[in-house]
């Protein structure tokens, strides 16, 4: 009989303790991913320098940042150590590199609103639809104290990724990125951080090799598409993931114009290709499917209705799968 | 030499100070490369605004419709006409601007038909060779639009060096 009583009593408080602790983790979500905002607004309107290590598939980088926001304006230069530095030049997004390829130095044009440690979008809400977010113990990085946040899918659509975000400036020190069987797919994290506090911008400028070319790189033909598809659109798509950009662009090696779609969750991005097979033209017949994944980007082409339609993006399979099959065309 | 040009760009040498650099820059290829080679990479890192989008369009609309120089003795025709221009442009300045941005353009056109050949013959042969590889050409085309955290520094694996 006291056992029984016992067993109750603790029953209801193992109950109580269940309720406090469910309630306890629903309220400090909320307040992780305010760290997570701050994280984002950090990496933009902080001014800083140091050196960063990315490492993606077999390759390693060190990445030397120089980033200054001057109350309107991001201005940021990353030189990728090494023999011959390629550098990247970046002002409010956007993005100027400086290639060292063979003899030259090709310029290339981007446009780019997540280079580290800016990886995350200032506005989450797509995020928070798609990801949970729970902390774990702080470590330290690049010698400073930092708050591990963990960054999880809610369905096997996306990756996981776990940040590092100092703790007293709020900046994010280390961002990696993991598969669904958890191994590391892409990884970037300070080594070295100092905050700057100076607005001379003397430093925004690339380093000039006297002996080299500077050559434009070819222009690839891009036009805005805003018009709706004729032939083809695009039904159910992957939980999470909508519709950004559409262009029309010249691939090269493809005779025709190709259609291309972004898609995004907030934080990984997805590009479908749509182009027409021209008939009677003698080519190299692509493989009626093809699915492979090289390091962290996943690759699905398929033929549908007289076209050739691609999905390319840093997602596991199953993500570039659906999409290419939720293209549908109209007869 | 290259770094007193570079330092004249920047406004680190009065004009009146520079006087050996034109004279360098008439005479000597390596000069005038140097100043258009620094010209393109301002160009470039000051975006867009500096070259509209048609820029390239235009010029070669205007320059279709300019008289074709046959002899060196028609230059004197179109020292003539330069006078009758310069009266009708705003500043002075202007036209040395414009001559900078031909020069760069010109120069840019010079060079962009050889690395293109080579480039596509390179990727295609990698192509071939790796079958089951991701095919480049959509993998540049898709890091070009929508760049991956480290694609910005480190190239693609199947991605033509």
């Amino acid at each position: 009989m006291t056992h029984f009583v016992l067993a109750r009593s603790f029953a209801s408080a193992t109950l109580i303790a269940v309720l406090l602790s469910s309630f306890n983790v629903h309220a400090s979500e909320e307040g992780l991913w305010q760290v997570l905002q701050k994280a984002a607004v950090a990496a933009r309107a902080l001014s800083y320098k140091g050196i960063f290590v990315c490492q993606s598939a077999k390759q390693i980088r060190s990445v030397e940042i120089t980033h200054m926001y001057d109350g309107q304006n991001e201005f940021a230069r990353n030189v990728v150590l090494g023999n011959s530095p390629r550098e990247v030049l970046n002002q409010s997004g956007n993005v100027v590199i400086y290639n060292p390829r063979n003899e030259k130095i090709i310029i290339e044009k981007r446009h780019g609103q997540n280079m580290f440690p800016a990886v995350l979008p200032v506005d989450l809400t797509s995020i928070k639809a798609s990801y949970s977010l729970r902390s774990n113990e702080n470590e330290r990085v690049a010698d400073r104290s930092a708050q591990v946040l963990v960054l999880e899918p809610k369905d096997g659509l996306r990756y996981s990724y776990r940040f590092w975000i100092d703790t007293e400036y709020g900046l994010l020190l280390k961002s990696v990125m993991f598969n669904n069987r958890n191994e590391v797919m892409e990884s970037i994290g300070f080594n070295q951080l100092t905050l700057m506090n100076t607005v001379a911008l003397d430093w925004f400028k690339p380093r000039i090799d006297h002996n080299k070319n500077y050559v434009m790189e070819q222009e690839q033909e891009i036009v805005a598409d805003t018009g709706e598809p004729v032939d083809w659109e695009v039904k159910a798509l992957p939980a999470g993931y909508r519709k950004v950009d559409q262009l029309i662009r010249k691939v090269p090696g493809k005779p025709e114009l190709v259609t291309h779609v972004i898609f995004s969750d907030g934080l990984a991005s997805v590009s479908l290709f749509i182009e027409h097979m021209p008939k009677g033209v003698k080519q190299k017949p692509p493989p009626k499917i093809m699915l492979t994944t090289t390091g962290n980007t996943s690759f699905y082409s398929n033929v549908n209705n007289g076209h050739l339609v691609t999905v390319i993006g840093d997602v596991p399979e199953a993500t570039v799968v659906q999409i290419a099959n939720a293209v549908v065309f109209k007869k | 030499m290259s770094e007193q040009i570079s330092a004249l760009m920047d406004d680190e040498i009065l004009l009146e100070d520079a006087k050996h650099l034109f004279a360098s820059m008439h005479s000597n290829k390596q000069s005038i490369d140097a100043w258009s080679q620094y010209h393109l990479i301002g160009d470039a890192m000051r975006g867009d605004q500096v070259l509209s989008k048609n820029f390239k369009q235009n010029l070669m609309r205007q320059i279709d419709m300019e008289p074709t120089v046959l002899a060196p003795k028609s230059a004197q025709i179109n020292a003539e006409k330069m006078h009758e221009l310069k009266d009708r442009l705003p500043v002075k300045w202007s036209i040395a601007a414009s001559f900078a941005a031909v020069m760069v353009v010109g120069w840019m056109a010079m060079h962009q038909v050889q690395p293109g050949s080579q480039a596509s013959a390179i990727e295609i042969a990698s192509a071939d060779v790796t079958e089951q590889s991701i095919p480049s050409e959509y993998l540049a085309a898709h890091f070009s639009s929508v760049p991956s955290a480290s694609s910005y520094y480190i190239q693609s694996v199947n991605y033509a060096e």
